[in-house]
């Protein structure tokens, strides 16, 4: 089977204004400029098979933009291979973009004074989508999420959660290889968030759609995807399946404490004190323990160790030494922090 | 493979599945649509009373009576309704670039000047039209110009002439923002002022500014001289019977420059 | 709100918002650029225009003004709208709009005048990079045809007073825009009402008798006509430029009174109504 998406040895330069600061340096921008070069992809690499799903990961300002801009057509690499359903997307980025489709989680691409079925319609038009195509995805989509209901609706008026869920519904209606996805849940509710999981999910797999989701949203990869690819400074460094990825952190445990029995109630800024105060008592007894975090998530202290350095037990008698425990639970590493561990420290 | 040229009537017939349903929801905002109708209408007045007022001073301008120059400036009224009615969303250029919302345009597969254009119908322009169109009429009676053929295919031919370079210099003007952060909405106004200063007979300038005017800035095309094959056809210069030729070329140029500044803005930034 | 008076430290805050406007203002360099551009094109023409009218006038005085009392009229007028205008309108609408203006009611900064020490950064940097240099090359070219004096002074004050019956108009407009929809039309009317009706584009000495007594009981002759006027009638007095500052003041209290008690409804009515 040929891959969907080939890139080998992608690069990509900008050249960037150097802006100075304060009132003097405003006055100074106005006579001259500075320009310095920025190296935002470097020598990425990666093959992604038809109906994979993808999770591309880096932090802000990584080249993950750069990255889907490239296979997109839009942004041409300085130097590399690319190749988009066996085609050079930015040769001819109409023809590229026929087979492909794009989500912006924030930015709606639909007609914002328009009702939903219009702007399917005019899509209908611009990817000269058949009119047995069209209809049954408006069958498909209707049977999947009673889209039907939100047609009439101008995207205007719509929540979040519906204009996301019918910009992915557009996305899909010209039945593309690959779509891409840039943050789709960001600011929805959890509910939300897990319909438009489920969605996802299920176009992936009924569609056999390949799918690249850039997200800053660990719960979106753990639902969805198989293998992250993860970018940082423009660099790939890591691209593998996710249990690949957690087996580096075998050893590594999450112990989760709360110290009063009803710890929803306590202030912010309280939860920070106790965190501050946890890791002091642990860092000054296992100072050999490099990896110890802590940190505080739903009125949860979580300390994250590696067995290998120290002992769970060892680590749990010693808070309870300083401070009894009201109620305590254990969990293997979550993605979350695999995720954050990488972007600290590079281990892979 | 084969099926891939996207012709003009393909874009013709999404053109009009946009702006039929654009105007559909427009109707259902109709303070907005009324308000600003009245708005338009004001600025049309309150240049008419200018007129009105500066004759009530002088007679005549540089030879140019109160009437002809009434034709011109209803002839600049017409020939600014295409640049107002479909090119309008070139004003929002500026912001969507600002905010990052510019790249949602590049995904389609279809040319992306028209997708970014087709966005806004600009309905206000309509009010502008018709009074133009009575402001010509009123004027074309009082200096009693003949109803021929030729007259009215020239006349014709000078407004969208006109038109073509008005478009143009939107054109150029909107595409400065892709690559100059800010400061593009004062390019802009400025643009956009020139349509108003077209409207004077260009013999007002001395030697120097005609030949600026109307080789460097065109401001001179924008009415003036495409004007005069019906107000004043002995005058007509070479150069004005070209207008036609050189509209089309400007629209062009203003078009290459707006993709190509599309295209590297694309490339930068997130 | 009310608090605000209380503390001493709120002078600081507007400073501070200043300073951000001038920065900002400053910042965007190729906007300066064509500020002065756009001002240099729009001066030629005036000139062109204006010369073109007066050479074919049988008498070099017309209404009392002779073409360089015209031409010093029309381009200050230009240089000063283009540090009065301040799309105060477009904030305002904006804001409401957008529903931003929620946020800024909870601020412990009045709205009104947030937005007026906001603007008036980008005011004090037109004035400079615009105004001024305009001022002086008008005064050489038409070789004194200012006069240098006193009436400078009042000149300054007569533009201050200027300036804030501007602003109250643009900010009551601006209110206006809570219940229309429409930050577009509402603008342009107010734009193209205030230019033509304070001797922005045609001084009013040319108007027609009975249209010039309309406008002379219309606040809009306080923005533009009354500071240039002051500047190049050399024949009036000191009473005259009294009284012309004390009509302008009068403008400005009732536009400023006018101002807040519409947006105060306004406003009442977006928490009652919940925009």
């Amino acid at each position: 089977m040929k891959p969907m998406i080939k890139m080998v040895d992608i690069n990509k330069e900008f050249k960037i204004l150097k802006r100075r600061e304060g009132i003097k340096g405003s006055i100074q921008d106005l006579f001259s400029r500075d320009y310095q070069t920025l190296k935002a992809v470097n020598d990425v690499t990666a093959e992604i098979m038809p109906g994979e799903m993808v999770g591309y990961l880096g932090p802000n300002g990584a080249g993950k933009s750069t990255t889907i801009k490239m296979m997109t057509g839009v942004l041409e690499p300085t130097s590399g291979e690319i190749l988009v359903n066996g085609r050079i997307p930015y040769e001819n980025r109409t023809r590229n973009a026929q087979d492909i489709g794009v989500v912006f989680g924030q930015r709606s691409q639909l007609w914002w004074a328009l009702p939903v079925i219009e702007s399917f319609r005019i899509l209908k038009e611009i990817y000269r989508i058949s009119d047995k195509d069209f209809k049954d995805n408006l069958e498909y989509y209707d049977a999947l999420v009673g889209a039907s209901e939100l047609y009439q609706k101008p995207v205007r008026q719509m929540s979040l959660g519906q204009r996301t869920l019918c910009d992915i519904l557009a996305a899909f209606l010209h039945n593309p290889g690959v779509v891409f996805m840039d943050e789709p849940t960001i600011g929805l509710d959890v509910s939300m968030k897990s319909k438009i999981r489920e969605l996802v999910g299920t176009l992936n797999k009924e569609r056999g759609t390949t799918i690249i989701l850039t997200t800053h949203d660990m719960g979106d990869v753990d639902a969805l995807c198989k293998r992250i690819i993860i970018i940082d400074k423009g660099k790939m460094i890591y691209d593998n399946d996710i249990e690949h990825l957690r087996s580096f952190f075998g050893a590594y445990r999450t112990i989760r404490i709360q110290f009063d029995r009803h710890a929803e109630n306590l202030e912010k800024d309280v939860l920070k004190q106790q965190v501050l105060e946890v890791e002091a008592w642990v860092k000054g007894k296992f100072p050999q323990a490099k990896s110890i975090s802590v940190s505080v998530e739903e009125n949860w202290i979580q300390i994250l160790i590696n067995e290998e350095e120290v002992h769970m037990m060892e680590v749990v008698n010693c808070i309870q030494d300083n401070r009894p425990i009201a109620d305590m639970n254990l969990q293997e590493i979550s993605t979350e922090s695999v995720i954050r561990k990488i972007y600290e420290g590079g281990v892979v | 493979m084969k099926k891939d040229k996207r012709g003009l009537g393909y874009y013709a017939h999404i053109y009009k599945m946009i702006l039929f349903q654009d105007l559909k929801s427009k109707m259902s905002y109709r303070a907005d649509f009324i308000i600003s109708t009245i708005g338009m209408l004001f600025t049309n007045v309150a240049g008419f009373i200018s007129f009105w007022i500066l004759f009530q001073n002088f007679p005549e301008i540089k030879g140019w009576n109160y009437y002809e120059i009434l034709l011109l400036y209803g002839f600049s009224l017409l020939a600014m309704t295409p640049v107002q009615c479909f090119f309008d969303n070139n004003w929002n250029l500026m912001e969507a670039l600002y905010t990052g919302n510019f790249i949602k345009y590049c995904f389609r597969p279809i040319n992306l000047f028209f997708y970014f254009i087709s966005e806004v119908f600009d309905i206000k322009g309509v009010g502008q039209f018709i009074f133009g169109i009575i402001t010509v009429i009123y004027s074309w009676n009082k200096l009693g110009i003949l109803l021929t053929f030729r007259n009215i295919a020239g006349f014709f031919i000078g407004v969208v002439s006109a038109s073509l370079f008005m478009i143009a210099i939107m054109n150029f003007a909107a595409a400065a923002s892709f690559w100059m952060s800010g400061g593009t909405s004062q390019l802009m106004i400025l643009m956009f002022k020139f349509k108003d200063y077209a409207r004077y007979p260009i013999k007002i300038f001395n030697k120097v500014f005609q030949i600026i005017f109307t080789f460097i800035i065109p401001i001179g095309f924008m009415a003036y001289y495409p004007s005069l094959y019906v107000i004043r056809p002995k005058e007509v210069s070479i150069l004005g019977y070209l207008t036609p030729v050189y509209g089309i070329i400007f629209v062009y140029l203003s078009y290459r420059v707006w993709m190509k500044g599309a295209r590297q803005y694309s490339g930068t930034g997130s | 709100m009310s608090n605000e008076s209380k503390n001493g430290t709120s002078v600081k805050r507007y400073l501070a918002v200043l300073r951000g406007s001038i920065m900002e203002a400053l910042s965007f360099r190729a906007s300066t650029m064509l500020r002065i551009l756009g001002n240099l094109v729009y001066l030629l023409i005036i000139y062109f225009l204006w010369k073109a009218i007066f050479d074919s006038s049988p008498t070099d005085t017309v209404n009392g003004m002779t073409f360089y009392d015209t031409m010093i009229y029309l381009v200050l007028a230009a240089a000063m709208f283009n540090f009065m205008d301040t799309f105060v309108v477009w904030h305002v609408g904006d804001d409401y709009q957008t529903g931003q203006i929620v946020l800024y009611l909870t601020k412990p900064i009045g709205y009104q005048p947030f937005l007026f020490f906001s603007r008036v950064g980008n005011c004090l940097i037109s004035f400079f990079v615009t105004f001024l240099p305009t001022f002086i090359i008008v005064y050489f070219v038409t070789e004194g045809s200012i006069a240098f004096g006193i009436n400078l002074l009042f000149f300054v004050i007569s533009i201050l007073l200027a300036m804030g019956v501007n602003f109250c108009i643009d900010f009551f407009v601006g209110t206006i825009c809570f219940y229309t929809q429409s930050i577009w039309g509402v603008n342009i009317m107010k734009e193209v009402v205030v230019s033509l009706l304070s001797g922005a584009t045609i001084p009013l000495a040319f108007f027609p008798e009975t249209f010039r007594k309309i406008v002379d009981f219309l606040p809009f002759q306080a923005i533009y006509h009354m500071p240039l006027h002051i500047l190049t009638d050399k024949t009036m007095q000191l009473s005259d430029y009294v009284t012309s500052l004390g009509i302008q003041l009068f403008w400005m209290v009732v536009m400023l009174g006018i101002s807040k008690l519409f947006w105060k409804i306004s406003v009442r009515q977006l928490t009652v109504n919940g925009g």
